[in-house]
């Protein structure tokens, strides 16, 4: 932990980043902090806790008012997934982040049932071997098709529309959310349009989860959201060979479904 | 509160949320939990997906009631026969908790006796509930190990609010069911602060801590600490100050943070008394509907900008720090009354910070006697608090109810004040929705929820659609005798048919302008929002 | 750059969430659920997750303001406090302290709702104290 001040100290002082995004300890709870070059001395609550704030979210949050400087961050294996997504969108200049890499814990990757408890770089903590559960999904594989749905929609009727798995999530960072698309979506009512809401939301997860599971914690009508969208991440993984928050190059073969994505026609023509 | 405060001793909640999760049945009334207490409703999902009964009676088809086990809608008022034909089940079928009525209570012949003729037939005569549901419920609350019961304004907003809260303590005090983790009577607080505003005396009879103005010794307490004489009388509640004004006995009124403008019932008479005052001072984040009527406006600030504690629903105190100064030349709203105090000449309000006055308010207030800033900020701590050493209480009435023996008391069902008639041949039930908090002023400025909804409407049976010739979306004149709106037509098959319910957040069509005023609780003074004759008219048909 | 986020309770119901409000430079720019909180455990409702928004929406009083005939116009603070003490005290003086009333806030602090019942009740000398949360 001495070294990781040290370490975070060095850079601000140094001016390789001008701020760096992590959590302090404040009377016995963790909360998100930025340390700059002014605030050195808070670096004596620094923590490396076991619970989670979107630590990416906070990050685009301030990248978005100070999109020149370079910031540090500190990232878990799921963060770090979430930087490699959100440079691919765009949305980040990997240049500009340093980020400051954590291992969870055994307990912590059980927990999360994590895959991949570890950043691509580990600069605090001892990597361990990810979590291989999809016992999750198995259950909802055990039920016949209507038995499925029953338990599917019955899931969505708890929901009271705080759109929290939305708001916690790392990887929406759309300008324009469809869920609040009134064409699509009546507005006004809890529980949402039932199922198009969760689907809808679930379509858009594809090739952009990360798994961190956030959404799902974040969920007060217990709704087993990750579950959903790891079946889509699974999907994605089995008939596109496709995985999110692997590679920075590689990309997401739904691209082409944005106004915005890259070139098709030009890489079709010149093959 | 004053029901609860009858039987029990306290007017709180006697449990605290997180231990909702563990309970075996909850029965939730006149509640619409996922709307206005939507984390205290995330509780009662986790306790139902432990396998607990959740058992909802409400006039519609909540969020809530269509999540719940068994639903069922009474006749609106008819709270107090329910409850009674409960207890006549429970008694008769010897699934009452002798030992419990015996060591713990008193006034039990009398219920008795008048529970006796609250027969299930004459139950389901009298509020619709059928007489095999009604013995469902009665045995499932009865028979768990840990039964709680939740209510809110559905409950108290009645002329016989009172005697609803009393009829569910009876309910809980026969069975058992209190005194226990996860069981209890609940009533789940609306706004942030009100245990905390009624804990601090903002009510006309009692000093901090539910001490009583009329006690000789409390007053001498306070008078030795506050150094002046105090009034040994009983003040007047807020409906009885508006009619003072128009008596012409109440000269002068200041208003901190609320807009009975649009909050109470019969809105035509509370701005006409705002009009004649002579003199009004509101303290305020914005110019609500009230501050335009005021001679002097204090700008105030909101939670984010300054530093203080609420007293959440279940007795737990709790700091709200500042993030930021107040806006403009506005000021911190505890300054601002120091501020106010001193002008006026009292050297009593020589205060440099919230926790100064923390520490004067918990010297005086036995039930936060032990309370700090320093132990709120590692602790969580519901009060009763009596010292330093006490860690506060989760739960209540564990050994002893607080005024000793639970009281029973008999009471007779009465019907609302005022029932439907060829003039006015609908009834009116008001509430909350989810996207929106009490008069708007805060949430109609919020985009991200008038974006959800952003005008009123009424929630019609279909049938009684058909039957007045409206479509969904058509704009109605709806009336009662005391004031008109407009509003436009959601069909809702969940409702009851013959009410109707219109959310109370928009000012354009404020539902308190149907309201009746007039009828009030006689113990409680609140008035019967959750009930008044409306009749429906059809416009020019076009949609909204 | 400064970037903080400050534990504290949400404004709106009674449950009593905690809730984050992150101030970036100064503004408050969002609300996150407190993760470790006993009631919410990091969960909110759609008021709870927005509780910011109202904070900087047109229409902040920023400023006292004193009635001038049928309109209400900008003062100083030392005016607007002096002439509410003077008017407060002058109808105490006419009618007598059971003259003036006031209803306290179910939205405001416990500390600001002992001061204004302690204002009423030892200054004025009335115990017509009361707010809205009967209703």
């Amino acid at each position: 932990m001495e070294n990781l001040k040290k370490n975070i100290k060095d850079m601000l002082e140094s001016g390789e980043i001008a701020g760096f995004l992590g959590l302090i300890e404040e009377e016995g709870h963790p909360i998100p902090f930025l340390f700059t070059k002014d605030s050195l001395d808070k670096l004596d609550a620094l923590t490396v806790p076991d619970i989670r704030y979107p630590m990416t979210d906070i990050l685009l949050k301030i990248v978005r008012k100070y999109p020149e400087d370079t910031i540090g961050v500190m990232v878990r294996g799921c963060d770090d997934r979430a930087l490699i997504e959100l440079a691919k969108n765009q949305k980040i200049l990997s240049d500009l982040i340093r980020p400051i890499g954590v291992a969870c814990t055994k307990e912590m990757a059980e927990y999360c049932r994590c895959s991949q408890p570890y950043p691509r770089e580990i600069h605090y903590g001892e990597k361990v071997e990810g979590v291989k559960d999809r016992s999750d999904l198995e259950k909802v594989e055990s039920m016949d098709l209507s038995d499925r749905l029953d338990y599917w929609m019955g899931q969505f009727s708890k929901c009271i529309k705080c759109y929290g798995c939305r708001n916690i999530c790392s990887m929406c960072f759309c300008d324009q959310c469809t869920l609040e698309d009134d064409t699509l979506i009546l507005t006004g009512q809890a529980p949402p349009e039932i199922p198009i809401f969760h689907l809808i939301r679930a379509f858009h997860m594809a090739g952009r989860c990360i798994d961190c599971g956030l959404c799902e914690e974040a969920c007060p009508a217990h709704i087993p959201l990750r579950s959903l969208y790891r079946k889509v991440r699974e999907d994605m993984a089995d008939y596109l060979g496709y995985v999110t928050g692997m590679d920075e190059t590689e990309r997401d073969p739904l691209e082409f479904l944005g106004s915005d994505g890259y070139e098709v026609p030009t890489k079709i023509d010149e093959t | 509160m004053a029901g609860l405060a009858a039987a029990f001793g306290s007017g709180a909640m006697t449990n605290s949320v997180p231990e909702f999760e563990d309970a075996d049945c909850i029965l939730i009334t006149g509640s619409n939990t996922t709307s206005s207490h939507p984390l205290i409703a995330s509780r009662i999902m986790t306790a139902k997906a432990k396998g607990a009964k959740i058992i909802v009676i409400d006039p519609r088809r909540t969020h809530m009631a269509a999540l719940a086990d068994i639903h069922v809608k009474q006749n609106l008022g008819s709270d107090v026969a329910w409850i009674n034909g409960l207890m006549h089940i429970i008694l008769k079928e010897g699934w009452h908790n002798q030992s419990f009525i015996d060591e713990r209570t008193e006034g039990f012949e009398e219920l008795k006796k008048v529970i006796e003729n609250y027969t299930p037939e004459k139950v389901e005569e009298i509020t619709g509930i059928p007489k095999e549901t009604l013995r469902e419920i009665a045995e499932i609350y009865a028979k768990s190990e840990k039964s709680s019961i939740v209510y809110c304004m559905g409950i108290t907003q009645h002329i016989t609010g009172t005697d609803n809260v009393k009829s569910l303590a009876n309910l809980a005090m026969l069975t058992g069911q209190i005194g226990r983790p996860s069981t209890g009577v609940n009533p789940l607080r609306g706004q942030n602060n009100v245990q905390g505003s009624t804990d601090m005396a903002a009510i006309p009879n009692k000093y901090p801590g539910y001490q009583d103005v009329t006690s000789d010794e409390v007053r001498e307490k306070f008078e030795k600490a506050w150094g002046g004489p105090l009034s040994p009388n009983v003040g007047l509640t807020v409906v009885e100050m508006i009619n003072a004004i128009e008596e012409g006995k109440l000269k002068g009124l200041y208003i901190l943070g609320e807009n009975p403008m649009i909050s109470d019932p019969d809105s035509t008479h509370v701005e006409k008394a705002l009009d004649d005052i002579e003199f009004l001072v509101v303290q305020d984040i914005f110019l609500t509907e009230t501050a335009r009527k005021a001679d002097v406006v204090l700008p105030g600030s909101s939670f984010a900008e300054k530093d203080g504690t609420y007293t959440g629903t279940d007795r737990r105190l709790q700091k709200i720090r500042k993030a930021i100064e107040p806006l403009g030349d506005a000021k911190e709203d505890w300054e601002i009354l120091c501020l106010v105090g001193k002008a006026m000449g009292s050297k009593g309000f020589d205060f440099a910070s919230p926790s100064e006055v923390f520490d004067e308010l918990a010297e005086l207030t036995p039930i936060y006697h032990g309370i700090d800033y320093d132990r709120i900020e590692h602790e969580i701590i519901h009060w009763p608090c009596r010292d330093k050493d006490d860690p506060g209480s989760p739960y209540l009435h564990k050994d002893g109810f607080a005024r000793g023996k639970g009281l029973f008391t008999a009471i007779e069902y009465k019907p609302p004040a005022e029932l439907p008639d060829d003039e006015y041949p609908h009834q009116l039930t008001t509430g909350r929705l989810p996207f929106h908090y009490h008069t708007g002023t805060m949430t109609r400025v919020s985009p991200s929820l008038t974006h959800e909804v952003n005008e009123a409407f009424i929630e019609l049976h279909p049938e009684d659609a058909k039957s007045l010739g409206v479509r969904n979306g058509e704009k109605v004149r709806v009336s009662s005798r005391r004031g008109s709106i407009e509003v436009k037509v959601m069909l809702t098959p969940g409702i009851k048919k013959g009410v109707a319910f219109i959310p109370f957040h928009f000012v354009e069509a404020a539902a308190n302008r149907l309201t009746n005023a007039a009828a009030l609780d006689p113990i409680a003074k609140i008035p019967e929002y959750k009930v008044c004759a409306i009749k429906i008219e059809k416009l020019d048909g076009r949609e909204a | 750059m400064e970037y903080q986020t400050v534990r504290t309770t949400c404004t709106y119901c009674g449950t009593g969430c905690g809730v984050l409000l992150e101030v970036l430079d100064g503004e408050v720019i969002g609300t996150l659920p407190q993760k470790d909180h006993p009631i919410n455990e990091g969960k909110l409702c759609i008021k709870g997750w927005n509780a910011h928004e109202f904070i900087y929406a047109d229409g902040r009083l920023t400023k006292p303001l004193i009635r001038k005939g049928d309109k209400l116009e900008e003062a100083s603070w030392d005016e607007a406090l002096q002439y509410v003490a003077k008017r407060f005290l002058e109808l105490k003086e006419k009618y007598g302290p059971d003259s003036l009333g006031c209803f306290s806030s179910a939205k405001c602090t416990n500390e600001e709702n002992y001061l204004l019942q302690k204002i009423f009740r030892a200054v004025i000398g009335t115990n017509n104290v009361d707010h809205c949360a009967r209703l």
